[in-house]
């Protein structure tokens, strides 16, 4: 009898402990959530919607300042918000998550295009709540919006960024002033006079590699290319959209081309032997003495932003005139489930243009998080730094309205919105591929990709010999179909914008 | 069972089955419940519709599984590696055993399987860049300082292909094996030490005695670990096929198996229908291939089966 009792006793703990451990889990992750649960006393006429967005920003005082925003928002608009910030590793392991619906969010952030939340349907029709609510947004972004339209049907928000842009070379402006390269960097007019120009980095410095990819290999050499390339790179316009004719890039001559300079580096010593699997990117490698320079989306304040995050003085060629495409790289949606659909839409107008709201979001109370300098620009407070101060998420969605940081571009907004308002823009300009009707191919396509795409764009493999094999391989899966569909898209989309 | 023998068990025996529900809560919720998700695989998923009332399309989202020109390669990879991942695992995990038994100092036999044991421990993501350390172009260790004093060409290990069937096998015994041969050790301690006495006065000598009596013992399971085996005999390890070879993408035709088939397709579609199609057919033939093992044993020696 003894016994069965202490077996009872040792069972019924057992489930106890059970049972505590779940429970503890759930407080755990309740505590792990940023943000604040508003008053509830004014809720029946105030909306609550939550954000869900991903920063690398501090936000350990996110309670307080989303007080302040609220008491704004609340006042001008009658919404509350919460934000729900995730680092940007855990945030892509999530977002699929978010897309399903099943978390209680309102609005999201699209970070690398928002055709997957579309075509999963987890993006709400925004079209005519945009006319209503967003007018400021309209105002800002005139033909750029539609970036954010598939088929006529706003879904999307793209942030206020820069548009136009094209391939150039980014390089270690202080090495070149060192080597006293600065004469032979100015005459470089392309790709292949830049290869002087890694003869004599590598003969002086040894012990940095004259080239690495832009983001290690992680992705494609010439993500970042002369064309537009319409969402991915199955089909795409040359020379930046001049025409609306939708051809296999891989085909060309300019990206045979390419692929053969790099080739020519890779068996020259300029860049590393393990090209292929570095998964540094240049920012890293710079910041270490690694690296001497990289090819990637360069515009008119490249040189300034990438001397900020290499924390060296550096330089950026650009190897054509800068064009406006599509630009969905960061978006904002709404969730098509949410039932604050409105509140999101008057919020995001408000985010988009008023001042102290953007501030307040980027940079947190001012005297608290942050100050201003005599300039007028913004850095932490005295003693503090990035990792030390309290809040400083960085976020925006209108690069325009909010105070300059003192790392920052002083005349970066108004070059911004000069850089995109005078430049050339891609005949397919807000043309967003809907990749439904082609998923199969577009699966066998990513995977023909994963094989060669990384090997021929870093110069690793002979385009000689890889290049038609690789051809063919995307034939096989399917690249004309996609090439097809996505032509016959283009030709809707501009009888439709006539 | 009949009803009225299960009541009189249940009677006899409740402080075991109170002991078992938790563990029966736990495989409800977290393995039976969520098969009413694989509805999914038939359909074109949307948020709005939501699990049961998307869009229902057949066994359209299979269709990327066998109409790619790699089904045929990664159905290949995927069948072989596990193939020689459960032959020669087994085998090498019972010849370690063995070797560990064998050990006359408790001591040294701790010591022994403990090193066996860590490289299980360790992220397949540090197991990646230790390889890497060894097999680089430029820097690894292999070409630095083993093949250059020899005077040979350095070996570009990350585009060739011969090397990579060598290289993961080696890495996957490397890394499983501590663990594998745990069981077997205990097995093999639960022998009675009398019949090995018997044997030596009878003139066996230690591999008639291994051969007679130890691998006997096994048998059992042997059947039981490799049938279990057979049944994820589809799927991969894919922190071993995707970051050991550092997403390569010269040696994919030797590293590609069907779940990194399935991370590369839809990695940027991120499409719901699909994903769970390609996790549906794994299981379904999973499940097929440990029935008919079963069946199969069952015919051969009908104590041995699992059920």
């Amino acid at each position: 009898m003894k016994r069965k009792l202490v077996s009872v006793l040792l069972t019924a703990a057992m489930v106890a402990t059970m049972l505590v451990g779940c429970g503890e889990s759930k407080t755990d992750n309740e505590a792990g959530k940023v943000g604040t649960e508003a008053d509830q006393s004014d809720s029946a006429e105030v909306e609550k919607i939550k954000i869900y967005l991903p920063s690398a920003g501090k936000r350990d005082d996110m309670a307080k300042v989303m007080e302040a925003v609220n008491e704004i928002s609340r006042e001008k608009i009658g919404v509350e918000v919460e934000f729900k910030v995730y680092d940007f590793g855990q945030w892509f392991q999530q977002y699929s998550l978010f897309l399903s619906g099943t978390e209680d969010v309102d609005m999201l952030a699209n970070y690398g295009g928002y055709l997957n939340a579309v075509s999963q349907g987890a993006a709400y029709d925004i079209t005519d709540l945009i006319q209503e609510y967003g007018q400021d947004i309209i105002e800002m972004e005139g033909d750029y919006l539609k970036s954010g339209e598939i088929n006529g049907v706003q879904y999307a928000v793209p942030i206020y960024a820069s548009y136009a842009w094209n391939m150039g070379i980014i390089y270690r402006q202080d090495v070149v002033d060192e080597l006293g390269l600065g004469e032979k960097v100015a005459q470089v007019k392309n790709l292949e006079d830049w290869e002087e120009i890694l003869a004599a980095v590598k003969a002086a410095k040894p012990d940095m590699t004259p080239f690495v990819t832009n983001s290690g290999n992680t992705a494609p050499n010439f993500q970042y290319g002369f064309w537009d390339d319409l969402g991915n790179n199955y089909g795409v316009l040359m020379n930046g959209g001049e025409t609306a004719d939708v051809v296999n890039l891989f085909e060309t001559e300019q990206y045979a081309q390419l692929c053969g300079v790099l080739n020519d580096w890779y068996n020259k010593g300029y860049s590393n032997k393990d090209i292929q699997t570095q998964t540094d990117a240049f920012t890293v490698l710079t910041q270490n003495e690694a690296a001497f320079s990289t090819i990637g989306q360069t515009d008119f304040n490249t040189a300034f932003y990438q001397s900020t995050s290499c924390g060296k003085n550096m330089g950026a060629i650009l190897l054509d005139t800068p064009v406006a495409r599509t630009y969905n790289n960061v978006t904002y949606t709404i969730m098509s489930n949410t039932e604050h659909a409105e509140a999101c839409m008057k919020f995001m107008n408000l985010w988009f243009s008023d001042k102290e709201i953007g501030n307040l979001i980027s940079y947190g109370i001012e005297g608290e998080h942050y100050q201003l300098n005599e300039n007028g620009m913004g850095s932490y407070l005295d003693g503090q730094d990035a990792s030390t101060c309290t809040y400083h998420l960085g976020s925006a969605i209108s690069n325009t309205n909010r105070i300059r940081w003192e790392s920052e571009n002083p005349d970066y907004a108004e070059k911004l919105v000069e850089s995109n308002s005078s430049a050339q823009k891609s005949a397919a300009l807000g043309f967003s591929f809907d990749p439904t009707n082609v998923t199969n191919e577009i699966t066998q396509l990513d995977n023909v990709c994963s094989k060669y795409q990384i090997g021929l764009e870093s110069g690793a493999l002979d385009p000689e010999t890889y290049l038609p094999e690789f051809i063919a391989a995307l034939k096989d899966a399917g690249l004309d179909t996609v090439i097809a569909e996505k032509q016959k898209q283009v030709d809707a989309f501009l009888a439709a914008n006539k | 069972m009949n009803k009225k023998s299960f009541v009189k068990q249940a009677k006899k025996y409740w402080p075991f089955y109170v002991m078992a529900l938790p563990a029966c809560v736990y495989f409800f919720i977290n393995n039976y419940i969520p098969m009413g998700g694989l509805i999914l695989a038939f359909e074109k998923y949307t948020v709005s519709g939501g699990i049961f009332g998307s869009k229902k399309v057949g066994l359209e989202n299979f269709r990327f599984l066998f109409k790619s020109a790699d089904a045929w390669i990664m159905t290949r990879n995927t069948l072989l590696y596990n193939l020689v991942f459960i032959a020669g695992g087994t085998i090498l995990a019972i010849f370690v055993a063995y070797l560990l038994h064998e050990l006359k100092s408790h001591i040294s036999r701790k010591v022994f399987q403990t090193v066996i044991l860590f490289p299980g421990l360790l992220s397949i993501i540090i197991v990646s860049y230790l390889a890497n350390a060894l097999l680089a172009g430029d820097t690894g260790y292999i070409n630095m300082h083993i093949l250059a004093p020899l005077g040979i060409e350095p070996i570009s290990f990350y585009s060739e292909k011969k090397w990579w069937p060598f290289i993961l096998i080696f890495v996957h015994f490397w890394q499983i094996t501590g663990t594998n041969c745990i069981l077997y050790l205990a097995n093999m301690s639960a022998v009675d030490p009398g019949l090995y006495e018997a044997a030596n006065l009878d003139g066996a000598d230690r591999f008639n005695s291994f051969k007679n009596i130890t691998l006997p013992c096994l048998v059992p399971t042997i059947i039981t670990l490799t049938t279990l085996s057979v049944g994820k005999i589809f799927n991969s390890d894919f922190g071993l096929f995707y970051q050991v070879p550092m997403n390569s993408g010269a040696i994919v035709d030797v590293t590609q198996t069907i779940d990194t088939y399935v991370y590369r397709g839809l990695m940027n579609t991120a499409n719901m229908g699909m994903s769970a199609a390609a996790g549906f057919y794994q299981s379904v033939v999973g499940f097929c291939l440990v029935m008919i093992a079963n069946a199969i044993i069952r015919k051969i020696s009908r104590e041995n089966a699992m059920f």
